[in-house]
């Protein structure tokens, strides 16, 4: 038997940062889907509603975590999936920051979407 | 000190031919990578439809309540909810695994996660299906 099953023994900052971000999305996507399906049901959601929620600064500042959490856990999951087939070169240089632009713009476009909501209440 | 996966070839990294010889902690694996692949898909559509916002309150209270009121949605809702659920659960297992805690009963976490999956989709399938048909 191994003495150490535990693999939080040295990592790289990227493999952390899933394992943290998985932690925190854990907790919130299980609220997100409380909150819009169960609480306010989704076919029920309007502008007036979803504005009204954004503009707490603790619910507009928890979703846009959650969008950064978000799309570093996905994006970064994917780039780790296709690395495990066998991705190596220059295909994975490219895919690598492929992947990274459009987490980039994904957040970007989901603040801006949060800032009209939070503009709209 | 030698750490337990490094002991045996594990063969080829992702060798879904191998499939028919896949044990609990595998299927886990594949199951945990395909609701990746469908949450990250979805995130991406999830903030197209939400960008109707910046089209104004109209565009985006009509795109939300148009596509609610389609059964087909709410039927895809119910599967989205299936794979989030069962990616929060497995990543948990996940996360005890990762801090060696409970390895002994990992198939077993893996078995309780699907169960619980499939106890918590069928006990809300009332509450996204309402009004749709």
């Amino acid at each position: 038997m191994a003495e150490r099953y535990s693999s939080f023994a040295p990592g790289g900052t990227s493999w952390l940062l899933q394992r943290v971000t998985a932690a925190f999305l854990v907790v919130v996507l299980a609220f997100h889907f409380f909150l819009l399906h169960f609480v306010n049901h989704a076919a029920d959601v309007t502008f007036a509603g979803s504005a009204a929620r954004m503009a707490e600064w603790g619910y507009y500042a928890t979703m846009v975590l959650f969008l950064v959490a978000a799309t570093f856990h996905g994006v970064n999951g994917v780039y780790n999936a296709l690395v495990n087939q066998g991705l190596d070169g220059n295909a994975k240089t490219a895919v690598k920051w492929g992947l990274a632009v459009a987490g980039v713009l994904l957040v970007a476009q989901g603040i801006r979407v949060a800032n009209a909501l939070a503009g709209g209440a | 000190m030698t750490r337990a996966t490094e002991r045996y070839d594990r063969g080829v990294i992702e060798d879904f031919g191998r499939w028919r010889h896949f044990t609990a902690g595998m299927w886990a694996w594949i199951f945990h990578k395909f609701t990746g692949w469908v949450l990250i898909g979805y995130l991406f559509t999830h903030i197209a439809v939400l960008s109707t916002a910046l089209s104004g309150p109209a565009t985006f209270t009509g795109t939300i309540q148009g596509l609610e009121s389609q059964a087909v949605v709410r039927v895809l809702e119910v599967g989205l909810l299936a794979v989030a659920v069962f990616h929060i659960l497995n990543g948990v297992r996940l996360l005890l695994v990762d801090l060696g805690m409970g390895l002994e009963h990992q198939d077993r976490a893996f078995y309780a996660s699907l169960l619980l999956t499939g106890l918590i989709v069928v006990a809300s399938v009332p509450v996204f299906i309402e009004g749709a048909f």
